[in-house]
């Protein structure tokens, strides 16, 4: 079973976002002022939308260290500040979210098999509801998704450090369906499956490294 | 620039890029939650608590903002509030940001009190996107400004000592901030008017070098 940290800034809902599960185990690490935490025992540390990304750049020689490790980081949020060695967050408002649709650029791993990513791009009806932003990474074949105008947004990095980074532009992500009220077809099923996907993916990625 | 506006930070990306937004930067000072103190505080005419806040944190400064409002400044929360804060309850509820799509003519808030200077002169349009959860529980003596069909409070206005406290759980500062919607200048320039007196000119746009920043 994997053990994951989920990094708390006390905002409204997060003891829900991630319930641990037979593949997974999660911990709330809630920020303090004097935020200093140890993530030795963990194996994933997870950085949900809307976190505190001054914490996090206090304590981005703890991530380092921990990627450095061979572990893994998955940060679904838009980190302004520089704590995501080899990658950076930037938003953009030049061009309409009315016409973003998200295409694969370099799936290795297969993690879009099965997902219907018009369900990324569409929700009832209305479009660029999903990330925000877009991500600058040092190496292109990090791109897993991109969107209309080729900017990053989903980047799996295994070359920046010795672990692995997942990381989206923004982009509300979690162990669960949440957010919007429930109906027949939701949006938030095809996420919750590309989540259960990342963790099938880690926790692959986790055995091999350790045999 | 006097007339400042300390907006409470969570270290939230979207609380931080409408700060940073030249549009908004002269009237808006950032105070990260951790750092917030009376002294700090003096140099502000008003204070924004926007939605996605550290609760927790804010709870144990209770007694200094309410010595704000007391001191006859002004005070706007957004979205969610813990109960203790300002004596009202919040509860949550689904959010439903595609309203407009399915059923135009089913806004989640039904009634507006346009008299109130921010919403004067709004179209309904622009005093009403998407809400997070509602109260229900307010002040004894606090004023409805907006609630839903179901009479719900939405938006309440309340006096403390001299100093007035608006409280919603619509979103307009963290929205803004995302981009998403794109009507929210009009609410967003009436309220920082409220506050402060001043009038925010121009677009919002974002700064490539307020991005990958170190501290």
């Amino acid at each position: 079973m994997l053990k994951a940290a989920v990094i708390s800034n006390h905002v409204e809902g997060i003891e829900n976002m991630f319930k641990s599960s037979s593949k997974i185990e999660y911990s709330l690490i809630e920020i303090t002022k004097d935020f200093d935490p140890s993530f030795a025992e963990y194996d994933i540390l997870i950085v949900p939308n809307g976190c505190d990304n001054i914490a996090m750049y206090k304590i981005r020689n703890s991530v380092k260290k921990f990627l450095d490790n061979g572990k893994i980081l998955f940060c679904f949020d838009g980190w302004f500040t520089n704590w995501v060695p080899g990658n950076t967050w930037y938003m953009n408002n030049d061009l309409k979210t009315i016409d973003i649709r998200y295409h694969i650029v370099h799936d290795t791993y297969k993690l879009f098999e099965g997902i219907d990513l018009n369900k990324f791009n569409l929700s009832h009806g209305i479009s660029g509801w999903w990330a925000c932003g877009y991500i600058e990474t040092q190496y292109g074949e990090n791109i897993l998704l991109a969107d209309t105008w080729d900017r990053a947004i989903i980047v799996i990095d295994e070359k920046s450090t010795a672990g692995i980074m997942v990381l989206t532009a923004s982009a509300p992500m979690a162990d669960m369906l949440f957010g919007t009220i429930q109906e027949e077809e939701s949006a938030w099923d095809e996420i919750g499956k590309f989540y259960q996907k990342l963790i099938d993916f880690v926790t692959e990625k986790r055995s091999v490294l350790s045999n | 620039m006097k007339n400042k506006i300390a907006l409470i930070f969570n270290g939230v990306w979207s609380q931080y890029t409408f700060a940073k937004s030249p549009k908004y930067k002269e009237m808006f000072e950032l105070i990260y939650v951790y750092d917030v103190n009376e002294e700090i505080l003096e140099n502000f005419v008003a204070l924004v608590i926007p939605f996605q806040s550290n609760q927790k944190e804010l709870m144990v400064n209770k007694e200094m903002y309410h010595k704000f409002l007391n001191a006859g400044k002004k005070i706007f929360i957004e979205g969610d509030a813990a109960e203790g804060l300002f004596g009202a309850r919040w509860e949550d509820r689904p959010v439903n940001n595609y309203w407009w799509v399915i059923s135009p003519d089913e806004p989640p808030i039904a009634e507006t009190d346009y008299d109130h200077p921010v919403y004067n002169g709004l179209k309904p349009r622009h005093a009403c996107w998407h809400t997070h959860g509602v109260y229900t529980k307010i002040p004894e003596f606090a004023k409805v400004i907006q609630s839903n069909k179901a009479g719900d409070i939405i938006t309440w206005q309340q006096q403390f000592g001299d100093g007035l406290l608006l409280a919603t759980t619509l979103d307009p500062i963290v929205e803004h901030g995302i981009q998403q919607i794109t009507h929210l200048d009009n609410y967003v320039d009436k309220l920082v008017f409220w506050l402060c007196g001043e009038k925010p000119e121009g677009q919002f746009v974002f700064v490539k070098e307020d991005f990958g920043i170190s501290l």
